[in-house]
């Protein structure tokens, strides 16, 4: 199709910028080489990358045990769940409503509000030492507020994988649980290798992760979905927008025609029956239509191997489907 | 000011019928997947097309410039009835709280129904019997005191409204994340969310009200004079006033609830079309139809396109595009009206 190639233009220069195993830029790069040699590289660099990351971390604070008497309010669910899996719930004096509605470990814990409405004075009662946050501008002046008063505040970004990995050993550094924050970090790292690798071997795939249908938001490049697609051996179609959550038209969708299709929305209407009135997009066509549970990609938090697992077994699983009905697939 | 005569009629609407169909090929031809006008023209005259292209053509430019069509005629039309009922130019399709009750309806749906297995689907239907619900209840209130005033029709529709926002608000702020999303573009008004099933609602309901206030409209003409006066010259006020009242809010809900509140439309383009062809109702609501119908297929493509595979909300390029188009034609009638 003509205008296929148009929908999908050469990267932007910024793109180059970021971290280089992400994204698999290296297939942008007019080189020679055989893909899959290329491929092998990119992982071994995003291993090297990783290798400096690990040691990078303070020694000194590493030794400490968890403070018991420290008092801490998360004010966002991926955090809630950092410190759970650093077994620092004790820590807990207070969290958000989404995390308190999710978290059944915290349930009990006093709320403080959620992303738009955080209550002062409710975090302020619990008189906490410190509070974790997400880089949110709607909290922007909740933060000073929170600061002026003299309480601790980290801001903890967890939209690219690099952060979320960097904000769970900062975490754990600041609670004295770090070497809990390495083991875990080191866990996810190993898996992503390990992921990458056995993808190595498969043809890659075009592909979209779509987190809502209507209005239609997707993966975009900025996320570390879009990242773990990348592990898992698919190119995100939509990784030409370099926000995180793009929100796209329908058309873009169809013209960029991608070869599966994860749908993680919500909607009561099943992913597959949902799709199949595009029968021109490839993923449709050919029966590669995959649902993936919500909770695997709005929380970004302590367990991405595992999501990423599970991510790469729901896209096996409409591969063996597929791949029994179409005959082996030609790339 | 100019005699309406039938020729006058018939070239305006023709122009206005040139413009609509010249916007619908621009609504077919932009996009942001770069399709020739050759590909596009081919897969048109082949319903049963296959592919990308057609995909892309007959299933999500055709349908949504249809809608954007009828939605914009839809406000338009109700725009110019409101302000000749109301006699007030400030009026807008939104000003007697139809649209608040179908948003409510709407955005109920949205907050609240994925906890009872209702999807986006229900949405449509949800917010029209918001609109029919809060339509009852102005008949009620006009209905019950004929000689009720315009004013007091006005402050049930302001009161209502603002009932509805707290409402939408509550709700918007109970809500998640992605549903409070969702209702922002809700209530800034999109038709990226479309399904070829509803158009032909909408366009039922544009006839409908087209059909019921086309016959009134020189009994509208005269109830620029004020009420009494027009009751004096045979106007039978309470019956045009049920009939604008039912017509219009079937026509907005039916807008509403497929598209969000599209701002702007309803408010701009019969005051625009005034300023151009004058105040007879006669020729000013077919023209509003056809007026409001162009001008949002045209903010709808400048929507799809600005961006380059993003969806920005229509609601968005309505005001800012036909903002200061207005407003340079206001001046230029001034100045020539002075002159």
């Amino acid at each position: 199709m003509k205008f296929r190639g148009s929908a999908v233009p050469p990267p932007a220069p910024h793109r180059l910028q970021r971290s280089p195993w992400r994204s698999g830029v290296g297939r942008n790069i007019n080189c020679p080489m055989n893909r899959s040699t290329r491929r092998l590289l990119e992982i071994a660099l995003l291993a090297a990358c990783w290798a400096g990351v690990s040691a990078g971390s303070d020694p000194a604070v590493s030794s400490a045990p968890a403070t018991r008497n420290l008092r801490v309010v998360s004010m966002n669910p991926s955090l809630t769940r950092m410190l759970i899996a650093l077994d620092a719930q004790h820590v807990l004096v207070g969290v958000d409503e989404y995390s308190a509605d999710h978290e059944p470990a915290v349930a009990a814990l006093p709320r403080v509000g959620g992303l738009f409405n955080p209550s002062l004075e409710a975090v302020v009662a619990l008189e906490p030492d410190l509070v974790v946050v997400v880089p949110s501008v709607q909290q922007r002046d909740f933060r000073t507020r929170l600061r002026e008063l003299g309480v601790e505040v980290i801001e903890l970004a967890s939209v690219t994988l690099d952060q979320i990995l960097e904000s769970m050993q900062t975490l754990g550094d600041r609670i004295g649980r770090s070497e809990a924050a390495r083991e875990r970090v080191a866990a996810i790292q190993s898996t992503w290798i390990d992921v990458a690798r056995e993808a190595s071997l498969r043809p890659r795939r075009s592909a979209v992760l779509v987190l809502q249908r209507d209005p239609l938001y997707l993966v975009g490049g900025g996320s570390y979905l879009s990242a773990m697609l990348d592990a898992a051996g698919l190119d995100n179609a939509a990784v030409e927008y370099s926000e995180a959550y793009p929100r796209v038209s329908l058309e873009w969708l169809i013209a960029a025609g991608p070869q599966l299709i994860i749908d993680s929305s919500d909607d009561p209407v099943p992913a597959i029956e949902h799709w199949s009135r595009w029968t021109s997009i490839p993923a449709v066509a050919e029966g590669r239509v995959v649902a993936v549970p919500q909770g695997l990609v709005t929380l970004p938090g302590p367990y991405l191997d595992r999501s990423l697992r599970t991510m790469v077994a729901a896209i096996r699983s409409v591969d063996q489907d597929s791949g029994a009905s179409q005959g082996a697939e030609s790339h | 000011m100019k005699i309406l005569t039938p020729m006058r009629v018939l070239s305006s609407l023709s122009a206005l019928g040139a413009i609509l169909l010249g916007a619908l090929v621009v609504g077919l031809t932009a996009g942001p997947s770069g399709l020739g006008v050759g590909e596009i023209f081919s897969v048109l005259g082949d319903r049963d097309a296959v592919g990308p292209a057609a995909d892309i053509v007959l299933r999500v430019r055709l349908p949504r410039v249809l809608l954007g069509a009828l939605v914009g005629a839809c406000l338009a039309v109700s725009g110019v009835l409101f302000q000749a009922m109301l006699r007030n130019p400030l009026a807008d399709p939104y000003v007697l709280g139809v649209s608040g009750g179908a948003a409510l309806g709407g955005i109920l749906v949205l907050s609240l129904g994925s906890a009872v297995g209702l999807g986006y689907e229900a949405v449509p239907p949800a917010a029209f019997a918001g609109c029919l619900l809060t339509t009852a209840i102005l008949y009620a209130i006009a209905g019950a005191n004929a000689r009720a005033s315009t004013t007091s029709l006005l402050l049930t529709g302001v009161v209502f409204n603002a009932f509805a926002s707290a409402a939408i608000v509550f709700l918007a702020s109970m809500a998640g994340l992605t549903e409070s999303a969702s209702i922002f573009l809700w209530l800034i008004g999109s038709l990226s969310s479309i399904r070829v099933e509803v158009s032909g609602w909408v366009a039922a309901f544009l006839v409908l009200g087209l059909g019921s206030t086309i016959p009134l409209a020189r009994s509208l003409n005269l109830s620029a004079l004020g009420g009494e006066s027009a009751e004096q010259l045979g106007v039978d006020i309470d019956r045009q006033r049920r009939i604008v009242l039912i017509a219009s809010s079937l026509m907005v809900g039916a807008a509403v609830s497929v598209a969000g509140l599209i701002g702007f439309v309803g408010l701009m383009i019969p005051h625009l079309l005034r300023l151009i062809f004058g105040p007879d109702h006669r020729l000013l609501i077919p023209a509003s139809a056809l007026g409001g119908a162009a001008f949002l297929v045209i903010c709808d493509a400048i929507a799809r396109t600005i961006l380059d595979g993003r969806e920005l909300p229509v609601g968005a390029i309505t005001a800012l595009a036909g903002g200061p188009l207005f407003l340079w034609l206001l001046r230029r009638y001034h100045q020539r009206v002075l002159s």
